[in-house]
């Protein structure tokens, strides 16, 4: 009876406030990333020189340091150039970055798989350049870095948990709160664990909603 | 004498040191089929592919009717494209889209038309091809012949002045080429300027106003297919065409 009322008055509350804050991080957080992907991913290939190095330089920075130490410069760092930035802005900026260059590899890859010959045949009706890339190019790009793609939304649900390092209490804050009062870890991280699974589930179904609305003859997978 | 539609003066290409075409120059008039020949290598894919700057040319000028294509300028390159419609070898169907909105796009992102205008036009020129009924259909469902058919109709879709033709047909099976050719044929019959590299010399003396043989990136001769496939005066000439007479079979 003390546990369910536990779990009632204390567990249930906290929780339910800490996913709706993950939540909150990782919807917008996803979307700038995905954005983020596909416009370095875009200028990677088809940028000038100066631009593919300027890209290639983010996609080092922000894939090669760890995810916690780029969190901690946004927050603790920017006040030394007198930029305060809220614990929830700066994870979901640290998020979005972070993403987004991961994005920009799968965006890559799938660029280029393109073939040459439809890029020639666009230049010879006439296309530009940047009319050739968003009518012909990413389109078709776009639905070979889904999986890809969404493997990188899956890894995003989870490692936001980060963001309670710089005093954003999501999910996992508040589960950290809950159990270092209680002593309770087992129980309450196992709750969290499937909270997260439900999470990562509905993005995957939602993810494959969306590669199947855009499967096109040619595009499909082959069971062999 | 009329202005000539399409005029190329020694254009010359380099790959490193390797010179792959040499100042060719060629004078195209209203209605004319010209008939590129020549073993591979000779430089008939990448003259075809200077003539609409797909690979830019080291030197040479090149004029559309009478007017010199200066295609360091963008938007002059991009008009001058669309004038000079291309087919390629392999078709290079936009796979995402299918064969109506294939032939629509470059109306509608090129041309700025209206996407019912587009439509209409898209239809007619697939009607032209003998596609009508295909049209619903993504490359991926398409035969060769049938695709290299939509390609046809795309670049006719944006009203070009002359067509250049990359081995049309050797991407195909026997029996699919005939679709294309009977095609080209129309075309030719309608008055389209053509300039067309080809193995399939039957089908090109019936029609070419001129065969041109290239070898290592010249001009090495040009006259009538009579000329060329009868009493050629290089010995060279001579050799290929016997040799593809032999496998491609008659020349008439």
């Amino acid at each position: 009876m003390e546990e369910w009322l536990y779990i009632q008055n204390e567990v249930y509350p906290a929780l339910t406030k800490g996913f709706w804050v993950s939540l909150q991080l990782i919807l917008p957080s996803s979307i700038f990333g995905l954005v983020i992907g596909t416009m370095v991913g875009v200028l990677r290939i088809y940028g000038s020189r100066p631009v593919m190095a300027a890209a290639d330089l983010y996609v080092t920075l922000f894939r090669g340091i760890p995810l916690v130490v780029q969190l901690f410069i946004w927050y603790f760092g920017l006040p030394y150039f007198s930029i305060y930035l809220s614990p929830f802005v700066a994870a979901v900026l640290g998020f979005s970055l972070c993403s987004g260059a991961y994005h920009s590899e799968y965006v890559r890859g799938a660029l280029l798989s393109i073939k040459r010959g439809q890029m020639l045949a666009a230049q010879s009706l006439g296309f530009s350049k940047v009319q050739m890339i968003f009518s012909i190019i990413l389109p078709q790009a776009v639905r070979r870095a889904l999986p890809g793609c969404g493997n990188e939304v899956i890894y995003l649900i989870k490692y936001s948990s980060l963001a309670y390092m710089i005093t954003c209490i999501e999910l996992t804050g508040q589960g950290k709160i809950l159990a270092s009062n209680s002593f309770k870890y087992t129980e309450i991280f196992l709750i969290i664990g499937a909270c997260y699974l439900l999470m990562t589930s509905v993005a995957s179904i939602v993810l494959s909603r969306v590669e199947n609305r855009l499967r096109l003859p040619g595009f499909e997978h082959h069971r062999i | 004498m009329s202005t000539p539609i399409l005029k190329i003066e020694n254009v010359s290409k380099r790959y490193g040191k390797k010179d792959v075409l040499q100042e060719v120059s060629l004078t195209v008039n209203k209605g004319d089929l010209k008939i590129l020949i020549g073993p591979s290598g000779a430089g008939k894919s990448t003259l075809l592919q200077c003539i609409n700057f797909l690979v830019k040319p080291d030197e040479g000028r090149i004029w559309l009717d009478g007017q010199e294509v200066h295609y360091a300028h963008k938007h002059d390159l991009y008009a001058y494209r669309q004038k000079v419609g291309m087919i390629f070898q392999d078709f290079n169907l936009f796979d995402h889209l299918n064969a109506l909105e294939n032939v629509r796009i470059g109306m509608v992102k090129v041309r700025g038309m209206g996407k019912k205008e587009a439509d209409k036009r898209a239809v007619m020129e697939l009607e032209r091809v003998g596609l009508k009924e295909h049209m619903q259909k993504y490359p991926a469902q398409l035969s060769g012949g049938q695709k290299q058919r939509v390609s046809i109709a795309r670049a006719l879709a944006m009203d070009p002045r002359v067509m250049l033709l990359d081995e049309p047909t050797s991407a195909l099976d026997p029996e699919l080429i005939g679709e294309v050719h009977s095609v080209i044929r129309d075309l030719g019959q309608s008055g389209m300027t053509m300039i067309m590299a080809t193995h399939q010399i039957g089908f090109a003396s019936s029609l070419a106003s001129e065969i041109i043989f290239m070898e290592s990136g010249r001009i090495l001769e040009k006259g009538t297919p009579e000329k060329i496939f009868c009493h050629a005066e290089n010995a060279r000439t001579r050799e290929f065409c016997s040799k593809i007479t032999e496998l491609y079979g008659e020349t008439r």
